[in-house]
């Protein structure tokens, strides 16, 4: 559709730019924030441009740890939660997959009974499952481990229904293909469906990992120990450390490191992404 | 190489739907069997059974005298061409031909050169590098025979392999194929629609009707001696004209509906009530004289150089008619023409069971 309407045109772009005004405005302030000193946030005028603090705030953070919130220094915490989101990215890549696969390909009983069910939790957030998660891992031990951490969430419906979705446009020809030419079941899985995967994967990995990246409740529950402290965790306790001022300019500062790796992510992604997208085959 | 046999095999799918119903077949070692029929009889299903992919319901299987119902397809010793190539996507020329012997634990070496005899057979040569999607379709489908050459299995199966080229390409790869399978002397068995393909590349053509085998014969066979109705109706283009009736008085003249429709020069000495007499259009000569005679109602003229197709009906009435006649054949401008037909060329048919009938 081509139109050359302006009052139009004016309309749209506008909305569109006060859209853009609305998500990164706090995005810059965040920046602007983290290189400030302590005083700057608290005065009347927020500071609307960078300080000269930055760096020292930076050093603070990253070597000691702020005070007032236990003193976990925020790079073993950034660590933390790269263990965690990445544990639970690929668990959950692995185990959709997999699921997927057994779904699509063989035929068992109650087949269809079980995509049924993996689609209905679907619609079961964590939040609502938390308390029977939680009975289960004290049962099992596994609070404060990793594995507690990590274990629960990685069943991930999304992804299964993605990925089933996905094999189903595969051509059945190219599955009996591979099975006159001796690929068994797990052969084919390797040799054919992943490498037909990968661009699935890769934006699914994005999604899985911001996922990961961002879990907030789950870990705060399973976990009182400072050594797996995440540092979306460790934010929320520096805003709420008791009696003191929050250090916003800490804060701040923590907030743009914990935004770095999903954006990383993002972009290491998308070019992969995108080299699959012009690739498409079949 | 191998041979391949059927006994009564039989396919019903879910929902009691008879795709195949105890066919019989014997493709003998080096054997190019090609089954043909129109869509839906259950040539696909059939062909499919023989390569292990669809369950056999009943009946037994036989590959070099192995009875291989329960064998998985990677170890029934066939390869497999499909309608769409069916050809890995993600994988180069060389790899797609290289999966299966890889997956048999064939040594490096050995792949390597079986690859490279097949590619210059095949003229793919410089393609072994690309991947499928920059090949054009009919060097794709040169991937897959070559895919299924290099496995040297004991049976080739194709299902309609040149039905996604343009007419073209599918003349020229038919000749490649036949050339293929004189080089190669395996036993292929091939499915098509078309009974120009079948004709040309098949040692013995299996027609199949809805589920069931109406005839086995060599090409030249089913044409000059087709068993049923059906398969004188399929094979031949165009397919041969119908005159149904009933034998008149004397018993050398068919009427229908009380009108005379063909003349025979002396009683075809049968009784009974009716019959179907089939004509091929290349068959009917414009001429007073032959053996049957029939006037013939003209409607328009087809010109395709070499022949020309005259399409009309009886003069008695609605039955549809085709003559085919030489190109470079002047006709008065008639409406209304004689046609003969030699005894030869008189083929019978039961109207009730469509069985062939001699005379
Ligand atoms: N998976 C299936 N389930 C049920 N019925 C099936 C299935 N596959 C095929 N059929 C039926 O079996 C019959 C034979 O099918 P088949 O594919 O063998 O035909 P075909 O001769 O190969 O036809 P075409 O020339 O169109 O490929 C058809 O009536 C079809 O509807
Ligand atoms: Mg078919």
């Amino acid at each position: 559709m081509v139109e050359n309407r302006p009052l139009a045109n004016i309309l749209t772009h506008a909305v569109l730019i006060l859209g853009v005004f609305f998500l990164c405005f706090p995005v810059w302030m965040a920046l602007v924030a983290s290189t400030h000193g302590p005083e700057a946030m608290a005065r009347a005028p927020i500071p609307l441009w960078f300080g000269d603090q930055g760096l020292a705030n930076y050093r603070e953070i990253l070597s000691g740890g702020v005070a007032h919130a236990g003193g976990v220094p925020v790079g073993k915490m950034m660590l933390n939660s790269l263990l965690m989101a990445l544990g639970i990215t690929f668990g959950k890549i692995a185990v959709s997959l997999l699921a997927a696969f057994a779904i699509v390909y063989f035929r068992f009983p109650f087949r269809m009974g079980f995509f049924w069910m993996i689609f209905v939790t679907l619609m079961l957030p964590v939040e609502v499952r938390i308390l029977p998660t939680y009975d289960v891992m004290v049962k099992l031990g596994m609070l404060n481990t990793w594995s507690g951490l990590i274990v629960p969430l990685i069943a991930s419906a999304t992804a299964t229904f993605l990925f089933r979705q996905f094999f189903l446009t595969i051509p059945d020809e190219l599955v009996e293909a591979a099975r006159i030419d001796r690929a068994g079941p797990m052969r084919f899985f390797w040799d054919i469906l992943l490498p037909l995967s990968r661009t699935n994967i890769a934006a699914i990995f994005i999604i899985l990992f911001i996922y990961g990246w961002n879990q907030y409740l789950w870990p705060l529950i399973i976990t009182n120990d400072e050594d797996l402290y995440t540092v979306v965790m460790g934010i929320s306790r520096m805003v709420n450390a008791g009696e003191s001022r929050p250090v916003w300019h800490l804060i701040m500062a923590t907030s743009v490191l914990a935004m770095l790796p999903p954006v990383l992510v993002v972009l290491a992604m998308q070019r992969l992404f995108v080299k699959g997208l012009v690739e498409t085959e079949k | 190489m191998a041979h391949l046999s059927l006994k009564s095999l039989t396919k019903v799918y879910p929902g009691n739907v008879t795709a195949v119903e105890a066919a019989d077949l014997d493709v003998a070692d080096g054997e190019f069997v090609v089954l043909v029929g129109p869509s839906g009889c259950g040539k696909s299903t059939m062909l499919r059974m023989i390569a292990g992919l669809e369950r056999i319901t009943s009946g037994t299987l036989k590959i070099d005298d192995k009875v291989v119902n329960d064998v998985e397809p990677g170890h029934r010793n066939i390869a497999m061409v499909f309608q769409n190539y069916a050809l890995y996507p993600h994988m180069s020329v060389r790899r797609n031909m290289a999966y299966g012997l890889k997956n048999e634990g064939k040594p490096k070496a050995e792949i390597e050169a079986r690859i490279n005899e097949a590619a210059q057979m095949l003229r793919l040569t410089e393609y072994l590098d690309r991947k499928p999607r920059q090949l054009s379709g009919g060097q794709r489908q040169r991937v897959a025979m070559g895919r299924a050459i290099v496995r040297q299995p004991a049976v080739f199966l194709f299902d309609e392999p040149l039905s996604n080229l343009d007419a073209k390409l599918r003349t020229e790869l038919r000749a490649e194929l036949k050339a293929l399978h004189d080089r190669l002397r395996g036993t292929f068995v091939y499915v098509t629609h078309d009974q120009v393909e079948a004709m040309s590349l098949a040692d013995r053509i299996v027609v199949m009707n809805a589920g069931r085998i109406e005839q086995i014969g060599a090409p030249i066979a089913l044409y000059s001696r087709p068993e049923t109705r059906f398969v004188a109706e399929f094979i031949g283009s165009p397919a041969m004209n119908f005159v149904e009736g009933v034998l008149g008085e004397g018993g050398a003249v068919l009427v229908s509906e009380g009108r005379e429709v063909l003349q025979f020069d002396r009683p075809i000495g049968l009784a009974g009530s009716g019959f179907v007499v089939g004509l091929r259009p290349e068959h009917m000569k414009p001429s007073k004289g032959g053996f049957a005679r029939l006037r013939f109602r003209r409607v328009f003229d087809e010109q395709l150089g070499a022949d020309t197709l005259i399409h009309g009906t009886l003069d008695s009435g609605p039955t549809r008619v085709i003559l085919r006649v030489d190109g470079a054949l002047h006709l008065p401008d008639a409406e209304r023409l004689e046609v003969g037909v030699a005894r030869e060329h008189l083929h019978l048919f039961d109207p009730k069971t469509g069985l062939r009938i001699d005379t």
